[in-house]
């Protein structure tokens, strides 16, 4: 039986949603800038652990520039999952990180994923203990530009919201 | 006391006040040179002050500068309507050539289709219903060319724009249909969200040759993509048999299986619909 799932990128301008998206679905990276307009949508397919395939369809929200309410509602009826996507090196985009979690948990009952983005312009280790001293929670950190922990990640999820 | 110091007091009691202002204009003095030659300090009181100049400026280009690009632009294009041309062209010839092809398609298709006709009954018939009606055998021909049809029909759950069930009466069907499903959603979202009226929904899609009716249920709805003329009474015929289809081949059990859902899809519209 066919199966598909619709996960939707969330998080700020620039913090490489597109990026993420290019890089999981295309295998494809670009240092260009380009801002994403309304939304854009792609499918891959993952065969899972079980041998079943899961059609992913993966919704690339335009950006939002204070909270995630700003987002088009829209958008994110339907959804089986949330990416949220913070940017590493720039604190106003996880800064209201604890408070749109608690907006998408308390109108969306799907999981959300929090991914930093941009590993490969910080310091790993000091990025993850800054960011615990500052109480900011995630699933992830990654680099859409090396690939790090891109693969993995959307891996994992794709097995989580089929259980 | 001697005269030395006589004098010390004297100077000081008449030069009192100079001395206060000169000390002040030396502290001014020092402030000025540190304002100056520190760049943080300059640029917070200068950047303001280039601001408001650089905004009256881009505010004015409409105005100043406006006229002279325009009339650049139109002297350009006077002067080089070959490059014009030859820069429009294959646009154009583009549209012309896809035109062209999708209606030699439907020609070919049309004579394949009357051809194996010729001798059937239904010629007969339209011969026959061509002279009552006063027109010729091919104004009629022309209408029945021109016959609305279905290219692809699409069953999509409303929020997630996940696609159920699909089905086309064509066999070229090389379109990611997931992906078509997800955009017309969106599409649908945008602009029921854009032009708050209410719970009104996205009903029809007009492209050129084509037109996408949308007919909206409860938790999904169906995307039917037409060719050729999308009148009235296709629309109502249309509707009737999706809202027959919906009534009595779709249980919440068939939303879930979505093999099942499309093998019912097909045999209820593999017939010509009008």
């Amino acid at each position: 039986m066919k199966l598909s799932k619709k996960v939707v990128l969330l998080g700020h301008f620039g913090v490489g949603k597109t990026s993420l998206f290019k890089r999981f679905i295309d295998n494809e990276f670009s240092e260009e800038y380009k801002v994403t307009l309304g939304v854009q949508i792609k499918k891959k397919v993952v065969i899972l652990p079980d041998g079943r395939e899961l059609s992913m369809i993966i919704w690339d929200a335009e950006g939002h520039s204070n909270s995630v309410e700003d987002t088009r509602k829209s958008y994110l009826l339907g959804s089986h999952a949330f990416i949220y996507v913070f940017d590493l090196t720039r604190e106003d985009t996880y800064i209201h990180l604890n408070k749109d979690l608690t907006y998408l948990k308390e109108n969306y009952k799907v999981p959300t994923k929090v991914l930093g983005n941009k590993l490969d312009l910080v310091n790993e280790k000091e990025m993850i203990a800054a960011l615990k001293s500052k109480d900011i929670p995630f699933d992830c950190l990654t680099s859409a530009k090396t690939n790090k922990n891109v693969q993995q990640f959307f891996s994992d999820l794709s097995i989580e919201i089929t259980t | 006391m001697e005269e030395q110091d006589k004098l010390k007091i004297l100077k000081e009691l008449l030069l009192t006040e100079e001395k206060e202002f000169t000390d002040s204009l030396a502290e001014k003095v020092e402030e000025l040179t540190k304002i100056v030659h520190q760049k943080k300090e300059l640029s917070y009181k200068v950047d303001p002050i280039i601001d408001d100049k650089l905004d009256d400026f881009v505010r004015e280009i409409p105005k100043t500068l406006g006229p002279t690009i325009t009339e650049a632009l139109k002297e350009e294009i006077k002067n080089s309507q070959d490059a014009v041309v030859e820069a429009l062209f294959p646009i154009i010839g583009k549209m012309i050539k896809k035109y062209i092809a999708q209606e030699m398609r439907l020609l070919s298709e049309n004579i394949s289709r009357n051809t194996r006709k010729a001798f059937s009954f239904k010629n007969w018939f339209r011969r026959t219903a061509a002279k009552a009606q006063g027109i010729t055998e091919g104004d009629l021909a022309i209408s029945d060319y021109n016959k609305p049809r279905l290219v692809q029909m699409f069953v999509i759950e409303k929020n997630s724009g996940i696609l159920i069930a699909d089905y086309s009466p064509l066999s070229d069907n090389t379109i990611d249909k997931e992906m078509v499903a997800g955009m017309l959603t969106a599409i649908k979202s945008f602009v029921e969200d854009a032009f708050e009226g209410g719970d009104q929904n996205l009903e029809l899609i007009e492209y050129e040759l084509f037109t996408i009716h949308i007919q909206n249920f409860y938790s999904y709805y169906v995307a039917a993509v037409i060719s050729g003329a999308y009148t009235m009474m296709f629309k109502e015929v249309l509707e009737d048999q999706i809202i027959d289809f919906a009534t009595h081949n779709i249980s919440s059990k068939d939303l879930e299986n979505s093999t099942l859902f499309t093998q019912k899809l097909k045999k209820h519209f593999a017939d010509e619909i009008v």
